[in-house]
């Protein structure tokens, strides 16, 4: 479960149908989540991360670890 | 950074004078050259795809065929031979998203702006913002977000997340500023809309006037399009409007700012239901180009417990906050139950006290730590004197015939499952209990209501229930046709919405242009370069982020009144000058690095330059330490770090901050400066094996050479 402010790191592709091509970019960078599940914590919902320097869009949970586990 | 400049900057750079000097007289002439400048400026900003140099050049051969010779001129030569013979490095923009050379980096916004959804110049405004120039800044908000006031108050603020001032003590109160910026702007008369380009004869249809919707709504009315906005409602505002609370966001907030629309030349077509009353076919045999969705996901999920159907008194969260804000204040029960965890059964609570209800109780089924709901909206809620019980799954509605009694309910145990680290609720056996009630309100969740698009076959969907949309360009499946928003986000922010809308009006002028689409999502535009402002070391550490000042709590518990009352001007000024400047910064490190590896003084104790693991940062300890022997600035690619002498100082400042100063000495014959005391110290003792010093006098080169050859001639035959 991901919580608002957690350090997050993408660390692999995800083969949710949400992933779009230009996200392999995103691979190996660091961010920061700012709207995780607000409803229910929904392990399946699309969460908001920040990366460094590539902007805010919104991932799959599977392809996110907390920075500090990874 | 390299000396070579980089071919496609320079192109872009020729092609920008050529179209500000206004030779381009014919208008289709003009139209193509901007289109050339779109394409390059997708390349120069790492966002271009496959089909941009075949398109660039393939304009560049349409222009070449007008019969605007003089206008025209250059244009075709410049863009055939740019692409001949640096096609490498065109490619290599597209392929890698970077320029070697710097030149085009050298737009890298700073990580406030580039974490915006909707990419706002947050630098720039906050700046101006300290500047009292709050029109300005208003201005510069509205190139990337037409509802700076609206955001102002509820952004879930990414900016803030990412602001490197954070890494020092707290970010920057970004979201608050903006709020100051827009209520100042408009008491001032001073907040004004921007002149529309010239009619395109264009028509867009746009569906839901919610922060999507009106925002692509905004920038394509602003770009020549005529656009009518579709809403079901009496009302415009979508989600602003219906799911957030008046509390939070006045209604006269979201009306001033969608006034400014309408000003513009938005056409609003309320009480009109979308496949209802119209459907999508429809729209195009009405004459309308391009269509935009931003239906929103206002229909909530379902409890599926018994007894959730059978009494009037269930109603869920959404349907409530929609009654509330459409003026409806009748008490919804004496005794309200909430279920759920998240923003929206906060917000359904908060609006149950504020009807009337004397017991208002949520009832969440994991624990305070698995809350969805922001912390600060959960001690809002708990100051007002709502009650939060954890460990709580509903089992089943109770009541009499037509009336609700109680809400059965489960004690519950969190487990962690085998392959997994996340908790699961599990009842606890024969712990059932009673929570009574006259009013129970789900609040799990909400989707979007597909019912009105059932008759489009064509539209896909995701497995989520979303509409399917490029999130680049924001495309459907059917050409023409365009989503933003909840639709295709599913619950998500404001300004989520806001910065998908932007993305859509942009996508649709392409679609209208026959300009192809980008294939990565846009890096945000660098509106200004504001000058910074000069401030001490202590101040900028010292100065702290104000507390926001907050309703007394009886009038938070009775009325609607807003609870955040905003900052005072001194405060808001203050606070802008927090801001570090990182447009100018790019926390690249050189400073630090010569300074202590190079010159040996490490003065700079800059532990705010590491995203990961953030160190320790004083400003004011480079004063003790700072030789200002200049190196730092001299390696800082970008001018944030300068080094000047100002009267009989000597001055070291970062963005503004300044570091250090001290008194320069002279030299003791022509009266040339020498430098501070402790630079001409350090070069003394770093040469002293070398040279020792012939004499204690301050002398400047020049002079120093002249006095050892008057002694050379004087104490030696020639």
């Amino acid at each position: 479960m991901f919580r608002k402010g957690d350090k997050v790191v993408i660390y692999r592709q995800s083969s949710d149908e949400s992933w779009e091509g230009h996200m392999d970019q995103y691979v190996g960078l660091h961010g920061i989540v700012t709207d995780p599940d607000t409803a229910k914590n929904d392990p399946d919902a699309l969460i908001e991360v920040s990366l460094q320097d590539k902007g805010t869009h919104r991932f799959p949970q599977d392809c996110l670890k907390l920075l500090d586990e990874a | 950074m390299s000396e070579q400049k980089c071919p496609v900057h320079q192109t872009l750079s020729s092609l920008m004078g050529m179209l500000q000097s206004e030779r381009l007289s014919h208008p289709k002439s003009r139209r193509i050259a901007e289109e050339i400048r779109d394409l390059l400026q997708d390349v120069a900003w790492g966002r271009a795809g496959d089909d941009h140099l075949n398109a660039l050049r393939s304009l560049a051969e349409d222009l070449s065929g007008i019969a605007d010779f003089q206008g025209t001129a250059g244009i075709p030569d410049l863009i055939r031979e740019s692409l001949e013979t640096h096609r490498e490095v065109f490619q290599s923009h597209i392929d890698t998203h970077n320029c070697r050379s710097g030149d085009c980096v050298r737009l890298v916004p700073a990580p406030c702006q580039m974490a915006c959804p909707s990419g706002i110049d947050v630098p720039t405004y906050v700046n101006l913002i300290a500047q009292g120039r709050d029109d300005e800044a208003v201005a510069v908000i509205r190139k990337d977000n037409p509802f700076p006031w609206v955001c102002g108050l509820v952004c879930t603020r990414p900016c803030e997340f990412m602001c490197v001032r954070g890494r020092i003590d707290k970010p920057v109160a970004i979201k608050t500023l903006k709020a100051f910026a827009a209520e100042r702007a408009l008491s001032d008369r001073r907040y004004v809309n921007p002149p529309k380009a010239p009619d395109t004869g264009k028509r867009v249809a746009v569906i839901g006037a919610g922060p999507g919707g009106m925002t692509a709504a905004y920038y394509l009315t602003l770009n020549g399009y005529r656009v009518t906005v579709f809403e079901a409602l009496s009302v415009a505002g979508g989600m602003m409007m219906l799911g957030i609370p008046r509390y939070r966001l006045p209604r006269e907030v979201i009306d001033r700012e969608v006034g400014m629309l309408e000003d513009l030349g938005v056409t609003f077509r309320f009480e009109v239901r979308f496949g209802k009353d119209f459907r999508l076919g429809d729209l195009k045999s009405q004459g309308f180009d391009a269509v935009f969705l931003g239906i929103g996901a206002h229909r909530a999920f379902r409890l599926n417990i018994e007894g959730e159907k059978d009494f009037p008194q269930v109603t869920d969260a959404i349907e409530l906050l929609r009654r509330v804000a459409l003026g409806d204040r009748r008490l919804p029960g004496k005794r309200a139950v909430i279920i759920g965890g998240g923003n929206v059964a906060i917000d359904a609570a908060r609006t149950c006290l504020r009807l009337g209800s004397d017991a208002v109780t949520i009832a969440y089924r994991r624990t305070r730590a698995e809350m969805p709901a922001d912390i600060e909206e959960v001690e809002h809620a708990e100051d007002e004197g709502i009650r939060i019980l954890f460990l709580t799954i509903p089992k089943a509605v109770l009541g009499e015939p037509g009336k609700v009694t109680g809400l059965q309910c489960l004690s519950a145990t969190l487990i962690r499952k085998e392959d997994g680290d996340r908790l699961f609720p599990v009842p606890v056996p024969d712990s059932d209990f009673v929570l009574e009630a006259d009013v129970i309100i789900p609040a799990i969740g909400q989707q979007v209501d597909q019912e009105c698009l059932n008759d489009v076959d064509e539209l896909k969907w995701t497995r989520r229930r979303t509409i399917h949309a490029n999130t680049v360009s924001m495309e459907t499946s059917i050409p023409g046709v365009f989503a933003g928003g909840d639709a295709v986000s599913g619950p998500a922010t404001v300004v989520e919405a806001i910065g998908a809308g932007k993305r859509a009006a942009e996508a649709i002028h392409r679609y209208l242009s026959g300009i192809p689409q980008p294939f990565m999502p846009p890096v945000p535009v660098r509106r200004r370069r504001v000058p910074w402002l000069e401030i001490p070391a202590s101040t900028k550490m010292t100065l702290k982020r104000p507390e926001m000042p907050l309703l007394n709590i009886e009038r938070r518990r009775t009325t609607f009144q807003q609870v955040e009352l905003g900052f005072s001007e001194a405060a808001a000024r203050e606070e802008a000058r927090r801001c570090l400047r990182c447009d100018i910064c790019l926390r690249c490190g050189n400073c630090v690095e010569v300074c202590r590896e190079k010159i040996g003084v490490n003065a700079l104790e800059f532990g705010f330059l590491d995203f990961d693991h953030p160190g320790h940062t004083d400003f004011r300890i480079t004063a003790e330490r700072c030789i200002l022997c200049g190196a730092c600035a001299a390696n800082c690619p970008n001018d944030a770090i300068k080094i000047v002498d100002r009267s009989d100082e000597r001055m070291l400042s970062y963005c503004g901050t300044i570091l250090n100063r001290e008194k320069l000495e002279y030299c003791e014959t022509c009266g040339a400066v020498l430098g501070p005391r402790r630079f001409l110290e350090y070069t003394k003792n770093r040469i002293q094996e070398i040279k020792p010093a012939v004499s204690s006098q301050k002398r400047c080169d020049a002079c120093a050479r002249k006095e050892s050859a008057r002694t050379h001639a004087d104490h030696l035959p020639v």
